[in-house]
């Protein structure tokens, strides 16, 4: 289950899967990925526009 | 009797809850809007930058720009707030950063903290502003994975860094020299005009900006309108900026980040008369609306250092000076051969160099906050001085390790041609017959 709650009364961080380390960790490093991978995606992107420039 | 006592009690209590509950939602609210009005800063930036391009560049300025925003926030996300918590004494990492720490409870939704999802965001906002900085110095002729990787290195590290040493209430450029600077001259805008100023001088002059003798070519922008459109919404927007840096705390006198006590009053005050100033002073220099609106923003962050505390007439004559010398500073960086598209180093770099020392020579004598020493003129240039280096040092070093790997500068013919045209999916102008039409897909 994604809720780390089962009521509102007393809750306190209510973030899905705030209850879950293991999930957490699991979730940053796919985002911290994309992050990385979107600056890879745009470099290989851009090399080869300019090439295709080069070329012509 | 007694009954009625002990309703009055229980009344009494409700009231205090209730009325502690709406402090903590003042502060929230306080924090979130002016959030929202620092975007305005990044639709300013865009249009600026967009404006100073010229046609065959428009978008790909702007997609640059976009990207340091987007890239910024999950990257201060996952280490730079942590950074800001973890370092205010030097380079050894305290254990006050696990609470900025992604996976700590705070970094999220929280019933029992209000507080630390707007801090962030606001701190986000003066990162991602960090990063814009240097955005449109580069223009024309920067990679975006490596403008991406030098915005994240500006916003998500260099300056939070230096921010957690000079504008931290722990900080040891407060706690050891009395450095101040309320609305970040130093924490901010010096630290981005000199690590611009480290990229520039790897990243190289825009092909026909110099000629051969060493002369300089005029650049022109291709919409100067949307240039000054763009600055007005920056001015806008650095009122959500000036309104961060005040801590507003619920039931008691403003303070800023020191802890000293102060009034929003004196931001409004100073920043409207240092922006004035510096209108005024860049006009009676240049006679150039870009220039004009160029030295109203260069006022306002000479003014910044000490927005809370300066006689409104004084933050006009700084803000005036900074106006009067930004071109001047921008001419002497031509001719040393580097090309700022924009003037960010002159305007930021130039303009907070004044709104630091402004305050160590016309403010010395303030009491420092909790036995802190006082303002002095030795512990702003101390602060200066560390500010140059944070920006300076990462900003050179990180762009020539791009430079080396040929990940800094687009190929001569890329710039011949124009970037829209050569990666770009989308034209700017497809009727106008201004700019090329889209050949390379965003696969």
């Amino acid at each position: 289950m994604a809720s780390p709650i089962t009521s509102w009364e007393g809750a306190a961080e209510y973030f899905t899967f705030a209850h879950s380390p293991a999930a957490l960790y699991g979730i940053l490093i796919a985002a911290a990925a994309f992050v990385v991978f979107a600056i890879i995606f745009d470099g290989i992107h851009e090399t080869g526009a300019y090439k295709k420039i080069s070329k012509s | 009797m007694e009954q009625q006592l002990a309703d009055l009690v229980a009344k009494v209590a409700a009231l205090e809850k209730s009325s502690g509950m709406m402090g903590t939602i003042d502060i929230e609210i306080y924090y979130f809007w002016a959030t929202a009005f620092m975007v305005l800063i990044h639709a300013g930036f865009l249009a600026y930058e967009m404006g100073a391009s010229r046609a065959k560049n428009v978008l790909a300025s702007g997609i640059k720009n976009i990207l340091a925003f987007a890239f910024i926030v999950p990257t201060f996300y996952f280490f730079g707030w942590w950074i800001y918590l973890a370092f205010p004494h030097g380079f050894v990492p305290s254990s006050d950063g696990d609470a900025g720490l992604p996976w700590a409870t705070a970094m999220g939704p929280n019933l029992s903290d209000n507080a630390t999802g707007v801090f962030w965001a606001a701190f986000t906002l003066f990162a991602a502003t960090t990063a814009s900085i240097m955005s449109g110095a580069v223009i024309e002729r920067i990679k975006v994975y490596g403008f991406v990787i030098l915005a994240i290195l500006l916003g998500s590290f260099a300056w939070i860094l230096a921010c957690a040493w000079g504008w931290h209430p722990d900080g040891w450029l407060l706690k050891s020299y009395g450095y101040h600077d309320f609305g970040c001259a130093g924490i901010v805008h010096v630290i981005a005009g000199f690590f611009t100023l480290g990229v520039l001088m790897n990243l190289g002059p825009r092909i026909g900006k110099f000629n051969a003798d060493g002369s300089a070519n005029d650049l022109p922008g291709h919409n100067i309108p949307m240039v000054l459109i763009g600055l007005m919404l920056i001015i806008v927007g650095f009122f959500g900026f000036l309104a961060a840096c005040a801590i507003l705390n619920a039931g008691g006198q403003w303070t800023n980040i020191y802890g000293e006590p102060m009034t929003l009053s004196s931001v409004a005050f100073n920043a409207l008369m240092g922006f004035s100033g510096g209108l005024i002073g860049a006009w009676v220099m240049t006679r150039d609306p870009f220039w004009m609106m160029s030295g109203g923003l260069a006022g306002i962050i000479a003014a910044a250092g000490g927005m809370d505390i300066w006689y409104p007439p004084l933050a006009f004559i700084i803000g005036a000076s900074a106006g009067l010398t930004i071109s001047l500073f921008n001419d002497m960086l031509t001719k040393f051969g580097l090309d700022d598209a924009v003037g960010a180093v002159a305007v930021h770099g130039w303009g907070g160099v004044i709104g630091v020392m402004s305050v160590g020579v016309l403010a010395s004598g303030y009491p420092g906050p909790d036995g802190s020493p006082g303002i002095s003129l030795v512990g702003q240039f101390v602060g200066l001085v560390v500010c140059i280096a944070v920006g300076f040092i990462p900003g050179f070093v990180g762009s020539l390790i791009l430079k080396i790997f040929g990940s800094l500068r687009v190929p001569d013919e890329a710039q011949m041609l124009g970037l829209d045209k050569a990666k770009v999916p989308v034209s700017a102008y497809p009727e106008s017959g201004t700019a090329p039409a889209a050949t390379v897909p965003a696969e």
